[in-house]
């Protein structure tokens, strides 16, 4: 089995064969929720995060019992996750104030099923030094916390180190997607996806090596065959890479996004600089994360969203943009506004999909991403 | 050149065949069970009034909600492109089309040769469209090519159908004619609802005065009515509105040919 087809295989599962043979060391998992929780504290505390996810979830019957319907259907997922024990393997869940769906959501996973551990990080909105200032307390809180239930202890350096490898691991995702940046990009967006979903669900040194041998093999293969147009994929979880592949058997081929698990994770690294204490270490972890994150979770974001839509759309020459919009997101929801504007003036087409997290209403979804490769297609000749 | 275009719509098949600028034929049958079938069928009897045989065809593009499993076409192309295109066939000042189907509705603004330069259709359910007026006529037990006209009758404040789902709506009707509430008024509120999200989808893409209305609902005189009313200019339904995208689709496979050829 080569690298890409291991990655594939242990995507289909939030609980992968990795991750159980890391448990199977007598090592512990926390789950956590969202990209602004630093992984680089739990792999500084020997523990293995794993982004939470809903991968493979079918229905939400036992969570609608608990969340309103007018509810982001991604969280009610992960809920249903919970209830049906697909996350019993967790040591610990750690959350944050990201949207209200996903604060909500926690409240009801740790009042029904027993976690060991649980924190919630309260992130600030802002990014001024204040806001730095109270973000690294946070941190400092969560890295005491997991020290005091977990028996363990992080130093300066422990945090140094796993700073340079979650470090290490964004840098090759970058160069995952700068052979997409290729005009005869030998990689689909559908495997690609499957690989970036990795990057948070198993432990980091097993992934960056295979990550480089995915990069070594693909960079001498051929192109993919039979595309009409080069997309962007905007939008918020999309951990699920059906709608990736609805959109590349209409012919499209997705080179890149800006999506919570795409780059809006892993485009901008932590500063790994040295220092001399772990308060100086976690202000610096607690700057990039405030920062770096593009989230419309922060007001005032919209703009750097822009930039980074426009600097991806200029490098990897995107024809069309599709909005995966997830409904009843309050976050993405609102931005829609500005992104619609903000993508008129780029002057790129560009398509808005109403989702839901489970796949479904394919036959119209189909439709519309057809009519827009058209339209794209003929307004190209 | 002669070329066809099979729309496989989720209530009726269409099949139109045209000979370089000239409509020869077209059929329209109900969507069965089996699409391949349908698409099958209603070639066919195209085939048969226009005096052609299937080896006489150059080309076949297929569009619709069956589109894919059309076994005979050389290309499938989505409805969205070619209502645009069928609709600027018919009339080349068309800017802005509507095409209300029986599963879906969908917007488009086009250029003059009826490129999509951008579209909005409704979300997964078939609220609004086709299917839900069908279920309201035999609710009312009236049948659906009078449901336009009786609307139209009514001249007073229709009723209000707060909902847009067509079982809530259904429940909502049901509820209204145990109170004793007149047919008439219910078809007006019902026409009512339908025009309020047809008129919100057009807003979307950019309303212009040279506009079409193509698909099954624009022979609902109670709808267009209505539509004139709301847009405040009286607009141009296809010859036939059925047929619009299949001719779309025909239209597309003469250009398909001429690539070809060039090619």
């Amino acid at each position: 089995m080569n690298a890409l087809e291991r990655l594939t295989q242990l995507s289909t599962k939030v609980y992968n064969q990795s991750a159980a043979d890391w448990k199977q060391r007598g090592k512990r998992v926390v789950g956590y929720m969202c990209s602004y929780v630093p992984e680089e504290i739990f792999y500084a505390a020997g523990i293995l995060p794993i982004r939470i996810g809903a991968r493979g979830c079918k229905n939400t019957t036992l969570a609608d019992a608990h969340m309103a319907p007018i509810t982001c259907s991604f969280t009610r997922c992960v809920l249903e996750m919970a209830l049906t024990h697909e996350y019993d393997f967790l040591d610990g869940l750690v959350f944050m104030n990201g949207c209200e769906n996903m604060r909500r959501m926690c409240d009801n996973w740790i009042s029904k099923i027993s976690i060991p551990f649980n924190c919630c990080l309260s992130v600030p909105y802002k990014t001024h030094e204040d806001a730095v200032e109270w973000y690294s307390q946070e941190l400092d809180s969560l890295k005491r916390k997991l020290e005091a239930t977990f028996s363990v202890s992080i130093s300066n350096s422990d945090l140094l180190e796993s700073i340079r490898m979650v470090n290490k691991s964004k840098q090759l995702l970058k160069e995952l997607y700068d052979l997409r940046k290729r005009p005869d990009s030998p990689i689909s967006g559908t495997q690609a996806q499957r690989i970036v979903v990795m990057a948070s669900a198993m432990p980091k040194n097993e992934f960056n090596e295979l990550l480089e041998e995915v990069i070594h093999t693909y960079s001498q293969k051929n192109a993919v065959a039979n595309y009409r147009a080069r997309m962007m994929v905007i939008g918020n979880m999309l951990d699920d890479y059906t709608y990736t592949e609805l959109i590349e058997q209409a012919g499209g081929l997705v080179v890149t996004d800006v999506t919570c698990y795409g780059t809006l994770y892993f485009w901008r690294a932590a500063d790994s600089t040295t220092t001399d204490s772990i308060d100086s270490t976690l202000n610096g972890l607690a700057r990039s994360y405030l920062n770096n994150i593009l989230c419309p979770r922060m007001p005032f974001n919209s703009g750097n969203i822009h930039n980074l839509i426009e600097e991806l759309t200029r490098t990897f020459n995107v024809d069309g943009i599709i909005f995966e919009r997830m409904m009843y997101c309050n976050l993405w929801g609102g931005e829609s506004m500005a992104l619609e504007k903000d993508i008129n003036e780029i002057g790129i087409p560009f398509l808005t999909l109403d989702r839901q997290y489970i796949p479904s209403g394919e036959g119209q979804i189909r439709t519309r991403i057809q009519a827009f490769l058209e339209m794209i297609g003929r307004q190209r000749k | 050149m002669i070329t066809a275009g099979i729309d496989i719509g989720s209530l009726t098949g269409k099949a139109l065949i045209l000979k370089d600028t000239s409509v020869l034929s077209w059929s329209i049958i109900p969507t069965g069970y089996d699409s391949a079938d349908t698409a099958k069928i209603v070639t066919e009897k195209a085939l048969e009034q226009a005096g052609i045989t299937m080896a006489d065809i150059d080309y076949i593009v297929s569009t619709g909600y069956g589109r894919v499993i059309v076994p005979f076409a050389r290309k499938n192309i989505s409805e969205i492109s070619c209502h645009a295109r069928g609709a600027v066939w018919c009339n080349p000042q068309v800017r802005t089309v509507v095409d209300m189907g029986g599963q879906d509705c969908k917007s488009m603004r086009c250029d003059s040769r009826g490129n999509v330069i951008s579209f909005a259709m409704n979300d997964k359910c078939s609220a609004g469209v086709g299917r839900y007026l069908e279920v309201m006529a035999k609710l009312l037990d009236i049948r659906l090519e009078d449901i336009g006209e009786r609307s139209l009758d009514f001249t007073g404040d229709p009723l209000t159908i707060s909902s847009t789902c067509v079982v809530f709506a259904r429940s909502e009707i049901l509820r209204s004619l145990q109170q004793g509430a007149d047919k008439n008024k219910i078809l007006a509120g019902l026409h009512d609802a339908l025009v309020t999200r047809i008129y919100g989808m057009l807003n979307k893409v950019g309303l212009e005065k040279e506009f079409m209305v193509s698909g099954g609902i624009a022979k609902n005189i109670g709808i267009v009515n209505r539509l004139q009313r709301r847009v405040g200019f009286e607009f141009k339904t296809a010859f036939e509105p059925q047929i619009v995208g299949a001719l779309g689709a025909a239209v597309l496979a003469q250009e398909a040919l001429l690539e070809d050829a060039k090619s």
